[in-house]
């Protein structure tokens, strides 16, 4: 995955790039492969989760997110984790300039 | 914590909530609102994951394009100038409504961007809950000259 947090004044905007087929029971079974998508992104800023999501296929392959927060400070670092539908997991951090 | 509630989703159990030191509870809807992902229509999905469908318009902006050339990758922007912390994002372009829902902390600043699939034209409906506890929505109908669901 890949994540850009940028400071601005006292607003933290991040940019989400995740890889994933998103692929749902629909599209699954045109293009003849499994079901894959993300089921659920949280992301903290130490103990504290700023964003979270329960996503599904009908995002698009690769989703893509921007959002934002108040409360960090350059040098804290955004952990973002995900799972998808067969639980599998990833885990990518990034710190806060 | 954050461990044990990714394990057990796997088994299908009953809804896991971690309370975390935060405000903010991390809530999975796929778990706790199972009937929502599975509704066609976006008022049964909104009425599955809120409860109600009832919802006041005029507080929350949609920013998606007119027409979508691509319907595999539709940008959707979200912003609203009042505290929400819940937003999910529906449409009746695809065989089920519901795309997904997201949380926002304490902190959150309601300013937030997605892409998202859409087989056809159709209606995309915001439905958020504020921090007041009220639902406000917003909808914005997408034309898509070439559908992007893998069909």
């Amino acid at each position: 995955m890949k994540i850009k947090a940028k400071l601005n004044g006292d607003e933290t905007e991040i940019k989400l790039l995740l890889e994933s087929p998103m692929a749902g029971k629909e599209e699954a079974a045109t293009k003849k492969i499994e079901e894959s998508y993300i089921t659920h992104i949280t992301a903290k800023v130490g103990s504290a989760v700023v964003w979270e999501a329960s996503t599904g296929p009908f995002l698009s392959k690769d989703p893509y997110f921007m959002f934002k927060f108040k409360g960090a400070k350059a040098g804290d670092k955004i952990v973002i984790e995900t799972i998808d539908n067969k639980g599998k997991t990833e885990k990518a951090e990034e710190a806060i300039k | 914590m954050q461990r044990r509630k990714f394990l057990s989703l796997g088994a299908a159990a009953a809804a896991v909530v971690t309370v975390l030191p935060s405000s903010l509870t991390a809530t999975d809807f796929r778990t706790t609102a199972p009937k929502a992902w599975e509704a066609p229509t976006s008022k049964e999905a909104i009425e599955a994951l809120f409860g109600s469908s009832a919802a006041t318009d005029g507080k929350i902006e949609i920013k998606a394009p007119k027409l979508a050339e691509n319907g595999g990758a539709v940008p959707i922007g979200i912003k609203s100038s009042i505290a929400l912390t819940t937003i999910a994002i529906f449409q009746d372009a695809n065989p089920r409504s519901a795309v997904a829902v997201f949380e926002m902390g304490d902190n959150g600043v309601m300013d937030m961007m997605t892409k998202i699939k859409m087989r056809k034209t159709a209606e995309v409906t915001i439905v958020a809950k504020g921090k007041d506890g009220k639902l406000y929505s917003a909808a914005q109908k997408v034309e898509v000259s070439i559908g992007g669901c893998g069909g």
